[in-house]
């Protein structure tokens, strides 16, 4: 459950911008002693969304806690800074978002280079450590700062973890047990004293912050009481800043109970493209007229020609259809899962729509009658009805097919079989294989380490799409080109490939 | 180099512990009320790593023995040093016999082997010798200086030890551990518990709050111990119980508070309060304790429950337990999730049939009907429930009924296993 809790004027919904010009770009600041697992799926539901996201990883973080001994707020500062004007240009839009102590970082870069090309996103600020489990002895901590010899004792992270799902809570302790480097298990006295420096950075000069901010907090958060958010929704003031208080989750919004309502208020917040067609009807499709019929027309082409598969190039990854009916085919495929739907029903359906009749286009949503032919066991199908199609800055966010007459489709493709939904026998095959590569005793060198990743992502997520890496990120380079070599392999190609490739060297791994 | 700073730590604490418990001896006695000095070492060897043990036995001594050449000469120095290091070394052999070291005092039996095992058989072992002592160098106290070597022995003992215990596994910490609200209650009760004692002692044994109000007030300090231990914990016991335990001793010293002028069934003021802080010192550690079993019995429940939850939720399983003589029934599961309802509001098996198909109600209520009846023989039953988005969904129900030695029936229990939704979460109504 979430609230609004304080109504204010809808955020920036900026239009005018071209699908083809370069999106929109998230930079995404973890949190103190973390790694970006501090945001969850976070990337991923931005990037689903369309939107190209950024992070680094701070000064003294991704080693060893006691590296953090000897960095201060102004480095953390300065790499943020650094990499947000690396990348500030590279798209219409740059937001800026931080998790905990990321947030506060975030806030300083939009204090001191006055952004307001896109919003800031606040998750979970610690403006005050007063939660309801911070330790009494918290108050003596400015006192500790000046007593020589201490400034690398440890403060250690516990139970709770600031997670209140207690199934989640058990993974977290389980990895920390492990001894996995996705946080810190403490840090040094000496860091905290930089973030009580952070802080006071922040809440002095909050009032300059000029941009569009939401600030996500939750109302049990055992480190940071929602005093915070109170305080920089007040100091930004009511205009720019929103507020959204979460009821079932501590401190780690992005990964407990409340994950899907924090993805979703930011995505909203953001003006992004959320799966739905209402939410397409709600917010700015970011198209011009001429460029939503130009789309409309690119998806009715594919579809006429039995191309469900193409519409995937024409979509955002997490696009859903919808097919109505309790019948075979009937449900929501959604992803990857539409991938499969869209090879069921093209190999043994030969699906396709013909005759559209006249489209009619509202915001974003454009609804054509058509008409939907199959072919079953030598009898074939043709049913009336209408195809909604919803965009969102030039990219389809999904497609339902209305049937005049679903009974005759639930009649024509048979009843529901629940094991057609499950995964089909190669996709089993490959998830056991994905799951058999983490367990190889010795490494694979380089190469077929290349062509684990680009079989696993063409298989996962089709041709490769985005920006090819810089020269200086050679390892993600590497990737990117692996993935590129096998643009055409189909899903089906591509995942034999990758079990063939896993069952030979599981067989040398002995 | 970290086994030398030890000793010399050791050393050092040794000494001034060692001086406090000069500063509360009745010096017209030569009586030591408590002495505290052994309470270090014992609650060091209990609580450090064996391979650390020299260095702390290594700095008793050099703490006892600077501390008796002090008081006398070179020969009673070493004998004392020497005498330290056996009688700690001894509790703590003993207390490892009873318990697993380090101790953390989190278990009644941790406490037991601190108190019976580690300082009782130091304060006995250390007094029979310094009895012996005192005999054989042609002293005639014997009797009395196992006396009081033993009970100032044990009560400074008992006073530092689980002091010491408690605080050595103090970690500072980022988040987590006593939450804000039980931190101020427990301040309360300290301040209660400190002010009480430090008023009771101040007067004398008729003035107490401006009154004569005899001895049954005396204990009244014990109630407050007893709260902040609850919510404190043992750190905050053990702090507590060592400022109170100064605040009477020293005015008890000064011919002041309710032992002062006493001839009670302990014979003089020093034993009475060496009693009296035993009994606060040992209320407090109890109750720690026992609130940290019972905090640590919790946490594996939660923690068996949480895989149990895991378990069954990766499954889409949902169990049940249905008693059919009351008609109640006991759902575990993820059904907020699985079925739309909450587990709470599934008490009864009408409940449970509510969730169903209409048209499938009957037929399982028959079902459940001749469960009760089977006297354990296993069953299954496929029908539909309404799922969260009242779109049907198809379930499996295992069940068997457990009976008792009679044979009598006692529960019905199954498991129900949910097939998946065919649409996701917030699609189901376009898909009709």
């Amino acid at each position: 459950m979430s609230a609004i809790a304080e109504a204010v004027t809808p955020p920036i919904a900026q239009s005018g911008a071209s699908p083809s010009a370069a999106p929109d770009g998230v930079f995404l600041i973890h949190g103190l002693g973390g790694t970006q697992y501090d945001l969850g799926s976070m990337h991923k539901r931005l990037k689903n969304a369309g939107l190209v996201t950024h992070s680094l990883t701070l000064p003294g973080h991704g080693t060893k806690p006691e590296d953090l001994a000897d960095v201060t707020a102004e480095q953390w500062i300065d790499a943020v800074i650094a990499k947000y004007r690396e990348v500030r240009d590279l798209h219409p839009r740059l937001h800026l978002m931080g998790m905990c102590m990321g947030s506060l970082l975030a806030a300083v870069v939009a204090q001191r280079e006055k952004h307001a090309s896109g919003s800031l996103v606040m998750l979970a600020p610690p403006v005050y450590i007063d939660g309801w489990a911070t330790p009494w002895y918290r108050v003596l901590r400015p006192l500790l700062y000046w007593v020589p010899g201490i400034r690398t004792m440890k403060i250690e992270e516990e139970d709770p973890y600031g997670i209140k799902n207690e199934q989640l809570r058990a993974i977290v302790k389980a990895k920390f047990e492990r001894g996995e480097n996705f946080h810190y298990r403490w840090v040094p006295l000496e860091c905290i004293r930089q973030v009580d420096r952070l802080r006071k950075v922040v809440m002095t000069k909050a009032n300059d912050i000029r941009c569009p901010t939401l600030v996500v907090h939750a109302r049990e958060d055992e480190l940071t009481s929602l005093a915070s958010a109170n305080f920089l929704v007040e100091q930004i003031g009511g205009t720019r800043a929103r507020m959204v208080v979460l009821e079932d989750s501590y401190h780690m919004v992005c990964v407990d109970n409340d994950r899907e309502i924090v993805a979703k208020s930011v995505l909203e917040f953001l003006g992004a493209a959320l799966p739905g067609a209402t939410s397409v009807l709600a917010n700015d499709p970011r198209m011009t007229h001429d460029e939503l019929h130009s789309a409309v027309g690119a998806a009715m082409a594919r579809l006429a020609g039995g191309d469900l598969a193409g519409l995937r190039e024409l979509a955002i990854p997490d696009l859903t259809w919808v097919q109505p009916g309790a019948n075979a085919i009937s449900g929501a495929h959604a992803g990857k899962k539409f991938a499969s739907f869209a090879a069921r029903v093209t190999d043994s359906l030969a699906l396709r729509f013909v005759a559209p009749g006249n489209t009619v286009f509202n915001r974003g949503v454009a609804l054509a009658p058509a008409t939907m032919v199959a072919t079953n066991a030598g009898a074939q199908l043709e049913s009336q009805g209408a195809l909604l199609l919803a965009f969102h800055g030039g990219k389809l966010l999904e497609a339902r097919w209305f049937a005049d007459e679903v009974e005759r489709e639930d009649a024509f493709f048979g009843a529901p079989n629940p094991e057609a939904e499950g995964p089909s026998q190669l996709e089993a095959e490959f998830d056991k294989a994905a799951a058999a590569s983490k367990m190889l005793k010795s490494a694979p060198d380089n190469d077929t380490l290349l062509a684990l990743y680009s079989l696993f992502k063409q298989a996962g997520s089709g041709d490769v799409a985005g920006e090819r890496p810089g020269a200086l990120d050679m390892i993600n380079r590497a990737k990117f080109d692996a993935w590129a070599k096998r643009k055409g392999t189909s899903r089906e190609d591509a995942m034999k490939a990758y079990v063939e490739l896993v069952s030979r060297l599981t067989k040398e791994d002995g | 180099m970290h086994l030398f700073i030890v000793t010399v730590f050791v050393a050092a604490g040794y000494l001034a512990l060692s001086g406090l418990s000069a500063a509360l001896a009745f010096s017209h006695a030569d009586a030591w009320t408590v002495w505290f000095a052994s309470g270090l070492t014992l609650g060091l060897l209990l609580v450090r790593p064996r391979s650390s043990w020299i260095a702390i036995l290594a700095g008793a001594f050099i703490g006892a023995a600077v501390f008796a050449l002090l008081l006398g000469g070179r020969l009673d120095a070493l004998g004392y040093g020497a005498l330290e290091v056996l009688t700690a070394a001894a509790g703590a052999w003993v207390a490892s016999r009873m318990t697993n070291l380090p101790a953390h005092l989190d278990h009644p039996r941790e406490l037991a082997a601190l108190v019976f095992g580690g300082a009782l058989s130091q304060a006995i072992i250390g007094a029979l010798i310094a009895a012996i002592w005192n005999v054989t160098s042609g002293g005639e106290e014997g009797v009395a200086t196992f006396r009081l070597w033993a009970l100032s022995n044990f009560a400074g003992t008992l006073i530092v030890a689980p002091l010491v215990i408690a605080w050595a596994q103090f970690r500072p910490k980022r988040s987590g551990g006593l939450p804000m609200p039980a931190f101020a209650g427990g301040a309360i009760a300290c301040a209660l518990f400190l002010v009480s004692i430090f008023l009771l002692f101040r007067a004398g044994p008729d003035d107490y709050l401006g009154g004569n109000v005899g001895r049954g007030l005396i204990y009244e300090p014990v109630v407050f111990m007893a709260l902040l231990a609850l919510v404190w914990g043992l750190r905050g016991a053990t702090f507590a119980a060592a400022a109170g335990a100064l605040i009477a001793l020293f005015y008890t010293k000064a011919g002041r508070g309710p032992f002062a002028g006493i001839q009670g069934y302990l014979g003089d003021p020093a034993l009475e309060a060496q009693a009296y802080i035993v009994a606060i010192s040992l209320t407090g550690m109890l109750i720690a304790v026992l609130a940290a079993s019972q905090r640590i019995a919790a946490r594996a429940a939660r923690e068996w429950q949480t895989r149990f939850e895991a378990a069954i939720g990766a499954h889409r399983l949902v169990a049940y337990e249905w008693d059919p003589a009351s008609g109640r029934m006991v759902v575990t599961g993820d059904t907020a999730q699985l079925l739309g309802a909450a587990s709470a509001r599934i008490a009864t098996l009408a409940d449970w049939l509510a969730l169903l198909m209409p048209d499938d109600r009957e037929r399982v209520a028959v079902r459940f009907d001749q469960r009760a009846q089977a006297r354990g023989a296993p069953d299954s039953i496929s029908y539909r429930v309404a799922g969260p988005d009242a779109a049907p969904l198809a379930v499996s129900d295992e069940a068997r009924a457990i009976v008792d030695h009679d044979g009598e029936l006692h529960r019905v229990v199954g498991l129900v296993r949910v097939a998946p939704a065919r649409l996701p979460d917030g699609l189901r109504e376009w898909g009709q």
